[in-house]
């Protein structure tokens, strides 16, 4: 990070290449959608060079990714919740890049993911996917421990629910 | 069942595309890393200065100012403060650029105001540093702080709509002279040619990249990479484009009803006005949500609507917060560097507004009157209402 600071472009990549498959998978799978998880990904990561010269060196850099990479995705999946979308109005639509076929385990665990709300999402991903401690998360998040607490409950007992009954 | 087997679950999910993600998300932040200007901060005694601008405000608030009963009828809904009767400070840190007939003033966030000189118009390079104005066929690079010119070039075109981009040695300005666009490197030279016949709009960059669109006047817009000339994607046809805006890798195309968003070429509807309305102006906030302006010429009211939808999540014929309105035409829409704030223009009470872009509420509203004599010292009264430009971050 000090390296990266100091305008190096190697250690900037190797940073980059460190944080951008969890920031990228964090931000997929609280949107459930690969172009916008990848556009907040970048932009995070624009934000964090953006802030680069002011960035405090004794705080840890993955953190302070992860809460921007949350944060906006659980911004984008909240308006997307709300909002429906339209189609064509005469434009014509080119079909998306084709996506992987997900196996059943996946696509259960997908669709359960997809089920909860969107800070529910972000809570289980950070705790599953990033691996942050209650505490923390609830630090990220603005939180109370206890919410941080109930919405992993939550989250836990339907994706257990699901990924059993695919696994049994 | 444990944590492990869920932990495990979501970690297998694949990602689509991954590889491929993160190099194009690679190129775009090394792009920005090379191009990032470093800031270095610098803290200024500027108490005494502040504290006796401060006084003056306050004595002058209580005076009455044109307009403010107009605007008045909205405090309650919005949380609009009274107005102010001069601008003597901005509600964020940075710079504006406003052009008056007198020509570009850059305004300091502590209200102070300079005058660059005798220009038709400008706009800030990508940081700050500098200010691209034209004067008839004439491309100036102006010093920001002290408005001394770098350098400059003449068409035999008149010279419009310049657009910087890029920072620190790797930067691009695009204009266009007539109907011919042009990208001029930041120090002057090389000068190219990149179209012809183009749309009397101004080009957009796509932020710390060298990508480029603009639009030719059959209304298909082009997005080219600015080193090779190289046509990168272009749109189908869009009658009456007005506006070309990047956030992120979508791009905002904006006519005089509806705005579409295209990625690569691919458009979603994302704005559709009621039939009759016209969409004045719109500016990108936060994280791709849009602030527009909606004006219904039966009433002669403009609407100021913020849809907290993203560019990046299209969406359409939902209900958006009303921030404001009023009597007229409001525009003019400009972004904080920060994109917390955005000012807008409303020449019927002779006002820049300030509005704060805050996310899921309505924010605070500053409201600035007489904005047509501040920036026309010794006008005559009935002058040509002000238009800003740009919002730039503080000096460096």
């Amino acid at each position: 990070m000090r390296a990266a600071q100091a305008g190096s472009a190697s250690e900037l990549e190797a940073l980059f290449r460190h944080h951008w498959a969890g920031a990228y998978r964090a931000a997929y799978l609280v949107v459930h959608d690969a172009a916008a998880a990848e556009d907040i990904a970048q932009e995070a990561f624009l934000s964090a060079i953006r802030a680069f010269d002011t960035f405090d060196r004794r705080r840890p850099f993955g953190p302070w990714l992860h809460r921007i990479v949350v944060n906006r995705a659980i911004d984008w999946a909240r308006a997307r919740a709300l909002r429906r979308e339209v189609g064509g109005e005469q434009l014509a639509e080119t079909p998306a890049r084709p996506e992987p076929l997900p196996d059943d385990l996946n696509t259960e665990t997908m669709s359960a993911l997809a089920a909860l709300s969107p800070d529910h999402r972000a809570v289980v991903v950070l705790r599953y996917v990033l691996d942050y401690s209650p505490g923390e998360i609830a630090n990220l998040l603005e939180l109370p421990r206890g919410t941080v607490n109930s919405r992993l409950r939550r989250g836990l007992d339907a994706l257990q629910e699901r990924v059993t009954r695919e696994t049994s | 069942m444990s944590e492990d087997r869920v932990r495990s679950a979501l970690r297998q999910v694949p990602l689509p595309d991954e590889t491929g993600a993160a190099e194009r998300a690679w190129r775009t932040v090394d792009a920005a890393f090379e191009a990032r200007e470093r800031i270095l901060w610098k803290r200024r005694r500027r108490g005494p200065l502040v504290a006796l601008v401060a006084a003056g405000a306050i004595v002058l608030a209580a005076l009455t100012p044109p307009g403010m009963a107009v605007v008045d009828r909205f405090r309650d809904a919005v949380g609009r403060e009274p107005s102010q009767p001069a601008l003597v400070k901005l509600p964020a840190p940075g710079r504006l650029l406003v052009v008056s007939p007198e020509g570009p003033w850059v305004v300091h966030e502590d209200g102070s105001k300079r005058l660059l000189g005798d220009y038709e118009d400008a706009s800030w390079s990508s940081r700050g540093l500098f200010v691209v104005a034209t004067r008839g066929r004439q491309l100036v690079a102006l010093d920001s702080e002290s408005g001394e010119p770098r350098w400059s070039l003449s068409r035999t075109e008149p010279v419009r709509d310049a657009r910087w981009s890029g920072g620190g040695l790797d930067t691009r300005i695009a204009y266009r002279a007539g109907d011919t666009l042009h990208i001029v490197a930041g120090d002057g030279s090389p000068d190219a040619v990149v179209a012809d016949d183009v749309a009397p709009i101004a080009p957009a960059w796509k932020a710390d990249s060298h990508m480029l669109a603009y639009a030719d006047a059959a209304g298909r817009v082009h997005v080219v990479d600015a080193d090779t000339r190289r046509q990168l994607w272009r749109t189908q046809t869009v009658k009456g484009v007005r506006e070309l805006a990047f956030s992120g890798n979508r791009l905002a195309v904006s006519t005089s009803t509806r705005v579409i968003v295209f990625r690569r070429g691919n458009p979603t509807p994302f704005l559709h006005l009621p039939r009759g309305h016209v969409l004045l102006d719109t500016a990108i906030l936060n994280f791709g949500g849009v602030l527009y302006a909606d004006y219904d010429p039966q009433n002669d009211a403009t609407a100021l609507f913020r849809s907290d939808c993203t560019i990046a999540g299209a969406c359409l014929l939902m209900p958006d917060t009303r921030m404001f309105e009023g009597p007229g035409r409001i525009s003019n829409l400009v972004t904080s560097p920060d994109r917390e704030w955005i000012t807008a223009g409303w020449p019927a009470a002779d006002q820049f507004l300030f509005f704060e872009s805050a996310p899921r509420r309505l924010g605070k509203v500053d409201a600035v009157s007489n904005v047509t004599a501040e920036f026309s010292p010794g006008g005559d009264a009935g002058g040509v209402f002000p238009e800003i430009t740009g919002w730039a971050p503080p000096s460096p």
